[in-house]
């Protein structure tokens, strides 16, 4: 009698602990896969929860989602070279029963655009057109090179790492923008009053816009990089180890060689209304 | 596979891939490789005009606001009725000529805008459009608190800082008219304004 107890209280547990794990997590896991030709186009619309991009080898997409609720579906649909995965939010669905979670594989020539509330957005090693709208989204873009970078965001924070030759740019109200070893012909950062902070080399022959209303701006570049640089501030207040009233700072002229010389000038506009303009030598 | 069977499939192969098969047979058959051709550039604008048709959230939100002020539209009653109304689409359709009328309206002023120098279309900006939050930004923040409650007090406060941006660079385009930086600066703020309207509106994300 004590062993049938014993059981039957084991048995009652193992359930209870089961089903109960089942309703907490409310989870549901979906997969799908996509064969796309080169230069084929991702589109991901998810208001709630993370999406994360890797490279994959092959010409197939794999897109794993998993929804934490009923609240919230997938729909996806393949039309010659667009892929589009959507969450469609049920009624009654919120921030948090909304999510969904994102992990995507793909060819890594693809083209990517994310639309999102929420995030985080991930992507890295990526050899195609980067796109991405996000409201209050962490945005972090790593590793890529020679193609488009557009990100915008409300207030979400965005961080560019290693991306070279690339069209970057960047446009965020209040969110921070940090740009780590970022560049390219084109590198241009509008903000309203996030910080703005740049760390690289600023290219060579490439045009550098960083602009802020009232967010400061924080530079810094080694001493001997070849750039020409303007630094304006309307109420704010610039404080620069280089030169700017020579305007063109000249690579040093020392013994160790630099390795800059002889590349082409790159043009680098500092603005900001009321923000600190720091332009630092590394 | 010949060509009546291949044709017979050819929207499913233009719009999903193709099959081995029916890929030898477009590469093999020059007649339809360009009946391929021309449906994949027919299927291609039609995407481009699809987009293009539809106007930005912000041209309807202006239509909304502009009936609202007219008085020509409020706030449905929820009241019973044992009478069904007709279909939406009949009741609707006097909007079609007023919006019309609206439209053009808003294409002469925008042109008006766009062929004035830039020193003095900084001047002539609506004053409205400077206060911390205007009649738009109020009916904006509406649609937000009915889409996403949560994220409203964020809309609010970066949509001070862009006004607060705009006030700042239309003095400065004021002051300095002759400043191609300070016009440059007024630009960008509409544009983060527009950027904060547009995803406000986006209707993908509700």
């Amino acid at each position: 009698m004590k062993t049938i107890n014993r059981r039957s209280v084991k048995l009652a547990l193992i359930v209870v602990v089961s089903a109960g794990a089942t309703l907490v997590a409310g989870e549901t896991k979906k997969e799908f896969r996509f064969t796309v030709r080169p230069g084929s186009t991702v589109s991901i619309v998810n208001p709630y929860g993370p999406i994360s991009l890797k490279p994959a080898v092959g010409n197939q997409v794999l897109v794993t989602v998993t929804l934490h609720s009923d609240k919230v579906e997938v729909s996806h649909e393949q039309s010659g070279k667009r892929v589009e995965l959507r969450s469609q939010l049920l009624p009654g669905a919120d921030q948090t029963s909304g999510i969904a979670e994102y992990a995507v594989f793909i060819p890594s020539t693809t083209n990517v655009n994310l639309h999102a509330n929420t995030g985080p957005l991930r992507v890295e090693k990526l050899h195609g057109d980067v796109i991405v709208e996000a409201v209050s989204a962490l945005v972090e873009v790593r590793d890529i090179n020679n193609v488009h970078v557009h990100i915008k965001t409300m207030n979400g924070p965005i961080t560019l790492s290693n991306i070279h030759q690339g069209h970057v740019e960047v446009t965020s109200i209040s969110g921070d923008v940090n740009l780590n070893s970022v560049s390219g012909p084109l590198v241009q950062v509008n903000s309203s009053s996030g910080k703005i902070r740049y760390d690289g080399d600023f290219g060579a022959g490439g045009d550098y816009s960083l602009t802020s209303h009232t967010g400061d701006i924080d530079a810094v570049a080694p001493a001997e990089a070849p750039i020409d640089v303007t630094a304006q501030t309307v109420r704010g207040k610039v404080d620069s180890d280089f030169d700017l009233e020579a305007k063109r700072i000249v690579p040093r002229d020392d013994n160790n060689k630099s390795s800059f010389l002889g590349k082409a000038w790159s043009l680098v506009k500092l603005r900001s209304f009321s923000g600190k303009i720091h332009l630092r030598k590394r | 596979m010949t060509c009546k069977e291949f044709q017979e499939v050819l929207p499913d192969i233009i719009d999903g891939g193709q099959t081995v098969e029916q890929e030898s047979h477009w590469k093999a058959c020059r007649e339809c490789s360009d009946l391929a051709s021309e449906l994949t550039l027919v299927s291609q604008q039609a995407k481009i005009l699809r987009g293009g048709d539809e106007p930005s959230p912000r041209v309807w939100n202006s239509i909304e606001i502009a009936l609202r002020a007219e008085g020509l539209i409020r706030q449905p009653a929820a009241a019973f009725t044992l009478v069904p109304s007709p279909a939406p689409r009949w009741r609707m359709g006097w909007l079609v000529p007023l919006t019309a009328t609206f439209l053009l309206t808003l294409g002469v002023v925008d042109y008006y805008l766009a062929s004035k120098p830039a020193d003095q279309v900084a001047v002539v900006q609506p004053a409205s459009s400077t206060k911390p939050v205007d009649d738009d930004d109020a009916q904006m923040l509406e649609a937000v608190s009915m889409k996403t409650p949560a994220m409203r007090a964020a809309y609010e406060a970066n949509l001070q800082d862009v006004n607060a941006y705009i006030r700042d660079a239309e003095a400065s385009a004021r002051n300095n008219p002759a400043d191609e930086e300070a016009q440059e600066s007024l630009m960008e703020a509409y544009s983060q304004k527009n950027m904060v309207y547009e995803m406000a509106f986006d209707r993908s994300l509700r």
